[in-house]
């Protein structure tokens, strides 16, 4: 019984190292107001220079804006009142793993594709509530008005 | 004490009824509020998917699509509205370079520089770099001075002269090298991470042994 326990539990340990090392997708480059980053349900102050992660969530205030850029050199940022989860990134070229896979729920945004659209398009994924942008490599705007679900948070 | 409540208990009937009509009132008004608020909504909540010209100059394309249908925007400055998930987005209109402004500009302005790339030649089998790449050092400068930079990654790569192991340390001292050289025009040397490819990442492939000259480099990337 405590053996099992001790293999569960260095299992465990494993796979909290193995996500603990998982490298970011990039970092906050520009911020100015209320920004925050969104991690695992608890806000983390949005400052220049923080990294981000799969699964992240960025968050401006009424008066925020951030920027980010992301390994392969794709660059987004967000006007004020805006919400953006990362929902997937994997940059590995080498071992052909690409995948960059951003969901807006509210705001303005604007994106410049990367390495990712270049090597693999249909490896960018960019989501809002009503539609799907597939990217062939450019600079596009966005802008979602929230819907009365969203505004629950 | 008692007699007080008692009393007390004698109003309630009263204010009562006063407190839900005023209440129905309320409610009244909260629908018709709640009622204008949705109507209104309804024609604002749309999504905005305009193309933007990349910072050369050239325009790419979008393809926006959901339930509905889809639409290619590949002109700048061109847009299309979605109304719901269902629905077709509209058809492509051009915008006025003041409107993208007026919906965009705080995101447009917080934008960072787009990463930029070089890459520095060596000369055989040294960490002396070729006279053309001297001069690509002081656009490497001047990138570094005009962007301000958070991170910038440093790989050394050598070609297929020589064994695996000592490309591999000649590949890092030609980073450390150049390192060195950023460090010295005030770069902060926390910001640089230093590496070596050795031979295993060549530009052009050749056979082991072959001097190449396009593989006797560093590639920098500023973010």
């Amino acid at each position: 019984m405590k053996k099992m326990l001790m293999t569960a539990l260095s299992v465990f340990f494993l796979i909290m190292s193995a996500s603990a090392a998982d490298p970011a997708a990039g970092f906050l480059k520009t911020v100015k107001g209320t920004a925050s980053i969104i991690r695992q349900g608890e806000a983390i102050p949005a400052v220049v220079g923080a990294k981000i992660f799969k699964d992240d969530t960025l968050r401006t205030g009424a008066d925020g804006s951030l920027g980010v850029t992301f390994l392969d050199d794709t660059v987004m940022s967000l006007g004020p009142g805006s919400e953006v989860a990362l929902k997937d990134f994997e940059f590995s070229p080498a071992e052909g793993r690409l995948s960059i896979f951003v969901r807006m729920l509210k705001g303005t945004a604007v994106y410049l594709s990367g390495i990712i659209a270049k090597l693999a398009p249909q490896a960018v994924r960019f989501e809002t509530p009503k539609a799907n942008i597939g990217v062939r490599g450019t600079r596009f705007a966005v802008k979602v008005e929230g819907d009365a679900q969203d505004v629950r948070r | 004490m008692r007699r007080r409540v008692a009393a007390g208990m004698d109003k309630p009937p009263n204010t009562f009824s006063a407190e839900s009509q005023r209440r129905g009132t309320m409610q009244r008004l909260l629908w018709v509020l709640a009622i204008a608020f949705m109507l209104s909504g309804c024609a604002a909540r749309r999504d905005l998917v305009v193309l933007l010209p990349d910072p050369d100059g050239k325009t790419g394309s979008i393809e926006v699509s959901n339930q509905g249908g889809s639409t290619v925007i590949s002109e700048a400055n061109s847009a299309t509205e979605v109304k719901s998930a269902t629905s077709a987005p509209k058809a492509v209109a051009k915008m006025d370079e003041s409107e993208v402004r007026a919906i965009f500009g705080e995101a447009l302005d917080a934008q960072p520089s787009p990463p930029e790339h070089y890459s520095l030649y060596f000369k055989s089998d040294s960490t002396e770099l070729t006279e053309e790449s001297l001069r690509t050092l002081e656009s490497v400068f001047s990138a570094m001075a005009r962007m301000k930079p958070s991170e910038v990654t440093v790989v050394g790569h050598t070609d297929r002269t020589g064994s695996r192991e000592a490309n591999f340390q000649l590949g890092l001292e030609r980073a450390a090298l150049v390192r060195d050289l950023l460090v010295s025009k005030g770069v902060d040397q926390g910001l640089i991470e230093v590496r070596s490819h050795g031979e295993d990442d060549p530009l052009v492939k050749t056979d082991d042994g072959v001097p190449e000259a396009k593989n006797r480099r560093v590639e920098i990337v500023i973010r």
